[in-house]
This record gives structure tokens, sequence and C-alpha cells, in this order.
């Protein structure tokens, strides 16, 4: 039996008296990949949110290795979590490189001592070999080029390979990724994908969330379903491709990615 | 000096801040947008007229015309020139906007300086008439012409946002300009409104004040600090919200240096704008809304 | 790739800080522009970290400036201790009052920030003006002690070259800074604080930070402006001295902090020494500010490097 990573019981969500999320527990064990999957508008975003410390949970708890996950999002970064942004949060006038770099970089920063030190050691030293050797290592291995370009200049698919990608740089223990595929074309699937297996193999764990059903099914060991702020179904993709649940969450729905990037691209623009 | 005197005085003071937050609000609501700017017109308005009439001597009434039609212009260009393409071109970002004001309020004072000289001039009263007493205090003309301009200007406002379809425009193009857009509102027309309105209002404002202390060109700096403050005090909730912010700011200006000298109230202002903003962290100034 | 990253622009500085002081020579009155340009350059170099690098406008750099000015003064007054001593104590008390404003601002950013931080800088210009038994009320603290470094006394040029040096050198290492992993966190802290939070650094925490190193910046100016004038008084540094930090890099270009000292040796020669428009220099830079946010927005700086790059990228 594999390591139990992560753990959330009960997690809630409320913004005055709407229930965001209602109830929600899973679990994820070492080497995972889940599927968060559900229609525009169920909540995947809101869980991620509240895993990642975006967002405090109304109620319900989570742990990570058995040690309590709370706090603001950098201590939860701190404790091993990384994640991705539905609309990607990069500095778009810094280059793809310096993008990637963050994610290394950051958890050098976690402390008021390493922020005041690293001001003074960045005057000193700004560069160094192994960084720029990882973030090389990084870009290649999500097939992303000419590293010296603004982010700002990058497509949205080639924004959220760059995301995925700092996010790796953090090495975490469980990667959170909030609908990477919208807007990517197929070298960027392909990328995440790989960068879904490379967390796999180092025994880690993710969790991916898309609306669409097919495209996470092959990735995924495991779906669990979100209707409406709740957990519907949890269990194998085929399963869940099978189940009376996934029928009823997605009968009547005509949405197709192509809205979502249309969507995306409208809120981004 | 008298309670009543003090108390009076806080009424002017803070019917002067009051009309500045005033200026602000229409801009805010209008376009989304602190004109710090607002300031500078209101010491364009009491400057130019000074300088015309001591220096030209000018006819009161026709330098007041030139003054206030300065401050409105300058509203027009500030917002055609500066704030609407860098806007455009920032997208939502703050500060690009907040350095471009800053230029403007720095252009136009030294603008003002350039024209009407560095030192302080005395306002100029538009209507002399005998000052009234109230038992044993004083009320002077420029008092009078200032209470009566406010209460005009805000009950004004109030009925030309809520009865005309302009008015009633501002709101929806300040709230989303987008969707304004979309909908085929006139939103770069509301928008101009707005900031000629303003740029109106600052300038019969400072016009008006001027008798009380003199101005100088760097008038402008802090009677836009001020404006905004009473603005962000009393909110934007209402159109008479500017006038509350205002009063409370004319009683800290007038009673805080009574009771402890000197510049005290430059640091009750401080005190007013922290303890304010940290008591409401993110109630009336969060207006960026995530998608 | 070069080999010490920022040379390049440091060669470029170093070249026009010689060229500057071959043009001052023995001058008093360049030699003074030579010293308010320098104190310009600081106080725009301390904007740079919190302003262009973490996207916020704190205006209270007038008040830093002053207490590294009153650091000299006061040292130098009340205390027997070696001068120098000033350009520690006072970087560090600078730093620790722009922490504590940080704190009370922290929720404020944009022009909620920019008002409370002017309201801040006014409020000690009144407190300077107030607490004349330390600082002493309007007309300040004068005849300062002479700086002597382990014996050395520099004289009066010794101090103009020593300036521009502590200009060249604070540049230099903060074009490095904004390289560096620290700088790509707090340039990414402007435009996307949720991933930087989201990457395991406190956001708030590293604003108060940046806001400490810019503070400490601008006092070291403030105190070598204090030196050169041999006196400090609370009009010494005004509100428009802020202002025209604000746009000095603007002037030479926000994409490295050389811009902000290119911009402080352009606002010093309108305002100062540009005789034919005395009065006016003043209101041609806020009126080329204006210009240049419109139609320029990367300053001197940014269309030279831009006209670099067209020129190597044809000849590579």
């Amino acid at each position: 039996m594999a390591e139990t990573l992560l753990v959330g019981s009960g997690l809630t969500k409320r913004y005055g008296g709407v229930t965001a999320l209602q109830d929600v527990s899973f679990s994820l064990t070492a080497g995972e990949v889940l599927g968060l999957v559900g229609p525009n508008g169920a909540g995947k975003t809101t869980l991620v949110d509240l895993i990642s410390g975006a967002q405090p949970a109304t109620e319900g708890s989570l742990t990570l290795r058995g040690q309590r996950l709370a706090g603001p999002a950098s201590r939860r970064a701190k404790a091993g979590l990384a994640r991705t942004f539905q609309y990607p949060q990069l500095a778009l006038e810094l280059t793809v490189a310096e993008n990637l770099l963050l994610g290394r970089v950051a958890r050098r920063h976690g402390t008021v001592w390493q922020m005041i030190a690293g001001a003074f050691r960045g005057a000193l030293r700004p560069y160094d070999k192994a960084d720029t050797l990882a973030v090389a290592a990084i870009a290649e291995e999500l097939g992303l080029d000419r590293l010296d370009r603004p982010a700002g200049d990058l497509s949205l698919g080639e924004q959220r390979l760059v995301e995925v990608g700092r996010a790796l740089g953090q090495d975490p223990l469980v990667l959170l990724l909030d609908e990477p595929f919208a807007g990517s074309d197929a070298a960027g699937v392909t990328g995440i994908s790989e960068v879904v297996r490379t967390v796999q193999r180092r025994g880690h764990a993710v969790i991916l969330v898309d609306h669409n059903v097919d495209l996470v099914a092959g990735l995924v060991d495991r779906i669990m379903l979100l209707d409406r702020g709740q957990s519907v179904f949890d269990g194998s993709p085929r399963e869940c491709l099978d189940s009376p649940q996934m029928q009823q969450v997605y009968f009547g729905v005509t949405e197709t990615p192509d809205d979502a990037i249309e969507e995306v691209d409208r809120v981004g623009s | 000096m008298g309670q009543l005197q003090l108390w009076l005085s806080a009424l002017e003071m803070g019917c002067f801040f009051g009309l500045l937050a005033l200026a602000y609000y229409l801009v805010l609501v209008g376009a989304g947008f602190f004109n710090f700017a607002i300031g500078p017109y209101a010491m364009v308005g009491g400057l130019c007229t000074s300088y015309l009439v001591l220096y030209e001597e000018m006819n009161v009434w026709a330098a007041a015309a030139v003054a206030i039609t300065a401050a409105a212009a300058l509203a027009v260009v500030t917002e055609l020139v500066v704030v609407r393409p860098v806007q455009r071109r920032s997208g939502g970002g703050e500060l690009p906007a907040l350095v471009a004001v800053a230029a403007v309020l720095f252009a136009i004072q030294q603008l003002a300086g350039y024209l009407f000289g560095y030192t302080t001039l005395p306002g100029q009263n538009v209507l002399t008439f005998e000052p009234v007493s109230v038992g044993d205090t004083v009320v002077q003309p420029s008092t009078l012409v200032l209470l009566a301009f406010t209460v005009v200007a805000f009950a004004g406002l109030a009925v030309w946002i809520r009865s005309t379809r302009t008015g009633r425009l501002l709101r929806a193009v300040g709230d989303s300009t987008h969707a304004a857009r979309l909908l085929g509102l006139p939103v770069n027309r509301v928008r101009l409104i707005a900031f000629v309105l303003s740029g109106l209002l600052a300038g019969i404002t400072g016009l008006l004040f001027a008798p009380k202390a003199g101005v100088s060109s760097l008038s402008g700096l802090s009677w836009a600090l001020s404006g905004f403050l009473a603005m962000v005090v009393g909110g934007t909730g209402s159109v008479w919200a500017p006038l509350f912010g205002g009063l409370l700011l004319g009683a800290v200006e007038v009673f805080v240096p009574y009771y402890f000298g000197g510049q005290s109230h430059v640091y009750g202002l401080l005190i007013v704008a922290l303890l304010f903003f940290a008591l409401k962290p993110s109630g009336l100034f969060v207006r960026r809304v995530r998608a | 790739m070069k080999r010490i990253p920022g040379s390049f622009s440091l060669l470029g500085g170093v070249i026009g800080a010689v060229l500057i002081l071959l043009w001052v020579g023995a001058d008093g009155y360049k030699q003074t522009l030579v010293t308010t340009t320098a104190t310009y350059a600081l106080i725009a170099l301390g904007m740079y970290v919190p302003y262009l690098m973490a996207g916020s406008l704190s205006m209270a750099y007038g008040a830093y400036a002053g207490i590294g000015g009153y650091a000299v003064g006061l040292i130098s007054s009340k205390s027997g201790l070696p001068l120098v001593v000033a350009w520690i104590v006072g970087p560090i008390v600078a730093a620790a009052v722009a922490v504590l404003l940080g704190l009370a601002t922290r929720r404020l950013s944009g022009f909620f920030l920019a008002a409370v931080t002017l309201l801040f800088g006014m409020a000690f210009t009144a407190w300077l003006v107030d607490a004349e038994g330390i600082s002493g009320g309007s007309a300040g603290l004068g005849s300062l002690r002479k700086l002597n470094l382990f014996g050395w006394q520099p004289d009066h040029y010794d101090v103009v070259v020593g300036s521009t040096v502590v200009v060249c050198v604070i540049a230099f290492l903060l074009d490095r800074l904004r390289m560096s992993p620290w700088g790509v966190i707090v340039r990414t802290m402007r435009d996307a604080p949720r991933a930087v939070e989201a990457a395991g650094v406190r956001v708030p925490v590293m604003n108060l930070v940046s806001l400490a190193v810019g503070a400490a910046i601008a006092a070291v100016g403030g105190g070598l402006f204090t030196y050169s004038a041999g006196s400090v008084t609370p009009d010494t540094f005004t509100l428009n001295l802020v202002f025209l930090a604000i746009f000095m890099p603007l002037i030479g270009g926000s994409a490295t902090p050389w811009g902000a000292v290119l911009g402080a040796v352009i606002a010093v020669e309108l305002t100062l020494n540009f005789p034919a428009v005395e009065t006016s220099g003043t209101l041609i830079l806020a009126l080329g500010v204006l210009v240049i946010l419109l139609v320029a927005p990367q300053g001197v700086i940014g269309y030279a490097s831009r006209l670099t790059k067209l020129v190597g990228g044809r000849r590579g």
C-alpha cells in the first residue's frame, strides 16, 4: 500500500448564504493522479483554492503526510504544495526563464531572514549556475524554447506550460493543475502530460482539474466528479464514464472546451 | 475665539472639503478613477482669479469666469490627453494611472507657478456685503457664499444624478465600463461630462475658499489630499456621502490644532486616514473585482 | 552570456560619471550640482525597489531621506561617535520606519497608499518643526563635524567624487539585484502576487523587506546631501523632490536602475542649471514627463537599448 499523502475531510466553503463547496472529502496516495471533473461552477477551482490556501475554508481540514495543512498559501507551498491557476498568473514583463525560475527559488525566500539575506546575496551573486541548468531542464521537458522572450508574448497555451513548469520547479509533493489544457495545442497537451508522468514517477501526486472527462480519463488513476459543490462520484475513470452520476451531471450540458477557451480569452483580454 | 466661531470655522472647512470630495466622487463614479488633479483645478480657480484681479485689474466676475473655465478646460485635457490613453494602454493596472495623475498634478502646479507667480495671493470676494453678526460672532460674506454654494451644488448634483439620463448613466458607466460599451452607451461622453463637471465644481470651490487663507500654486497638493480623504471617509454610497466626510475632516482640521496646537492637524489627518483605512479594511476602497 | 552581470551598464555609468566630474572641475556651483544629483539619484534608486520592482508607490521618501540627513546632523551635534556611524544608523532607522509604516498601510495599494504615505511625509515634516529639542525646529541642525575615515579627512572635492562612486556602486548592485532570484520574486509580486504566494513566499512580508531596502538607500542619499550642504532643515527634502523622484525613472527608463540615475541627471540639469528658462525648468520637466508617459513609456535607456539591439541584431 502506497503512502497516503494528502487527505481532505469535510471541506466546505460558503460565501454569505451561497454554498460553493459542501462537505467534500478525499485522499490521495503517493504516485497517484486524481482527476477533478465537473461542469463549470461545480466548485473545482474553489476546492483547489481551499487546498492551496488561496481562500480559507469555512469548515473542514487537510493533512499532508499526516501533518495538519493550514494557514496562508505560502506556508502550504513550503509544506509541499504547488499549483497553477485557471487564468495564468505570470509576470508578463519578465522573461519565460525568469517566470520558470520563480518556482525554484521561492522556497529559498520562505522566512524573513532568508528574504533579507536573499537581497544581499542577490546583489552580490545574481546568477547561480545550478538554477540556470534546472530552468533549462524544465523548459526542455515542457518543449519550451526561446526562454528570453517576455511571458506576455506567449500564447495562452504556452503561458499555461510556463505555469506548469514554474510549479514543477517547486518539486512539490502534490501538484494542483487547474484546467491546464484550456487553450493548449497538441504540443502543450503532450508537455503537460509529460510533467504529470514525471511527478508520478517521483512518487508524488497530482490533482488535475478539467471539465472535460474524455481529456483527463487517459491520464488519471482516479476521478472525482463534482456537481454543484458536492462530490457525487469517486472511482476509476472507466467506472466514472459508465456511472449514472456521470450521465446525470453532464446530461444536457452543451459546453465544449472551445467555449472555455473563448471564455478565457475574453477574461484575459 | 468663541465656541461658535470654531464650529463655524469647522463648518466652512467641512464644506470646502466636502465640495472637493464631491468633485472626486463625480470622476470616481463616472470613470472609476481617483483624480488627484482636483486639488490643482481648485487652486487654479482661486489663484487665476486673484492674479487677474490684482495684476490685470480685471473685474472679479470676469476673472472668476476665466478661472473657472480654465479649471474645466484642464479637467478636459486631463481626461482626453492623459487619463484615457494611459488607461487604454495599461488595461486595469492602477499604477500607470496613478503616476500619470501625479504628473498632471505636478505639471499644473508648475504651470500655475510659472503663469501666476510662486507667492501666496489673497482670495477675491465675488459678492461683497456687510458681515452678518450672530451674537458676538461675525460671519464673513465669503463664508456665507461658500455655505450657500455647498447646498446648491450638492442638491443640484443629487437632482441631476437622479433625474437626468446622463446622471443615471454615470453610475452604469463607472461600474462597468466594458459592459456599458457593449450596451452601446455613450461611455466617452459620460466620462467627459463627469470630468467637466468636476473641473467646474473644483474651480468654483477653490475660488470661493481662497478668501479664507489665500492661495498659492502649492495649495493644490494639500487640497487634493484633503478632498481625497473626505471622499474616502464619506464613501460613495450616496451623493451626500462626500459632504459627511468633508464635515468630519473639517472638524478634525479645526478642533485638533485648537486643543493640541501647532501643526497637529497634519497628525490628525494622518491618524484619521490610518484609522479609517484600518477599520474599513476591505470596505469602500477595494473596487477591483477579480474574474 | 556576460561574465559579470550588470557590468555593461556599470561601464556606461562610470564613463558618464567621469565625464561629469571632468566637466565640473573646480567650479563650486557645479560641484554642488553633482552632490544634489547624487542625492536625487539615491532617492530615486531607493524608490526603484518598491515602486518599479514591486509595483507599490510609497511617497514617504522625503521622510526617509530626512532621517538619513538628521542622522548625520544628530550624530555630529549630539554625540561623540565618528560621523560615519550616521550612514549606518540612518539607513537602519529609515528601514525600521518604513517597515512600521508598511505594516500600518499593509492593506493599502495604489491611490490609497500614495495618499497615506504623502500624509506621513507631511506629518514627519511637521514633527521636525515641532520637536525643537531633537531636530532644532525649523532652523534645523548645522555646523557639522568633518568626516574622518581612519585618519583620512576628505575635502570637498573628495566628497563630490565619493558621492558619484556611491551612486554608481548602488545602481550597479541594484541592477544585479533586479536580475537575481530576489529580484525575480519581487518583480513578479507586481503583476502576479498570487503566484508568488502560491510558490511559497509570503507577499506582505516580502513587500516590507523591499520597502526597507528602498528606505535605507534613500537615507544614504539624505545623509550625503546633508553632509555636503553642511546643514539640514525640515524643508531640505520637500514633496517636490519626491515627485521628481517618481518621474526620474520614467525619464531615464524604468527597465534598469541606471534609468533613475540618468533621470536624476536630467532633472537636476533642467531644474537647477538651465539659465535660459530659470523659473520654468521644472515646468519643462513636468510637461516632458507627461509627454514621455504618453508617447515614450520606456524612457531614454529603453530606446537606447532597443536601438543597440536593432543594430546588434543586424550585425549578428
